[in-house]
């Protein structure tokens, strides 16, 4: 799981089954600590439209980004799960 | 599985269904002194620890579904246990860090 700020969105009509009405996002990974970028953007799916451009996000990747959708099955590598308020 | 220190909440409204009631925290991987070293993880918490807290994180997939109960759980990295004491070997020196 990683914090991430989502800073553009993906566009494809043609997709697979699985993740048809789910929106996909550029999502940047940075530092929860001081919030500075790390690493290169990364592309992220949205089954629960949560985010937004500009929106800070927490990531899950890999075997649990799957389970982000309802189907339990999706061909992703990272899921949106959280939309992140605020860190205390 | 790995040392961290809880640095900060993570405060959320809209959440997957998976990640309702529970909590998130921000944790910076530390080195057996207690030093920060730099990387830093989201980890859900399960052992009700504070911010500032020394704590072991770890998680692997399916781990989470199995003990929240869920059916589908996104969640890999959980806190599960808060550290008291550490014990390790620097060099030939043998060092004890007391942490509550």
């Amino acid at each position: 799981m990683k914090l991430a700020k989502v800073i553009g969105v993906v566009w494809a009509t043609q997709k697979v089954p699985e993740i048809k009405g789910c929106r996909l996002f550029v999502v940047q990974p940075v530092n929860g600590v001081d919030m500075k970028p790390k690493n290169k953007p990364i592309v992220a799916a949205d089954p629960h439209s949560l985010a937004a451009t500009g929106d800070y996000v927490v990531v899950v990747t890999n075997t649990d980004a799957t389970q982000a959708f309802d189907s339990g099955f999706a061909p992703v590598n990272a899921s949106i799960v959280e939309l992140v308020d605020d860190l205390d | 599985m790995f040392l961290a220190r809880v640095k900060r909440k993570v405060v959320a409204s809209a959440k997957h269904p998976a990640y309702n009631g529970k909590r998130v925290f921000v944790v910076q991987t530390v080195n057996p002194e207690g030093k920060e070293k730099g990387e830093e993880w989201l980890a859900m918490d399960y052992v009700s620890a504070g911010i500032g807290d020394i704590v072991v994180c770890g998680g692997a997939p399916g781990v989470a579904k199995d003990i929240f109960k869920l059916d589908l759980a996104p969640i890999r990295t959980l806190i599960i246990a808060i550290v008291e004491r550490i014990d390790y070997k620097d060099g030939n020196r043998y060092c004890t860090v007391q942490l509550r």
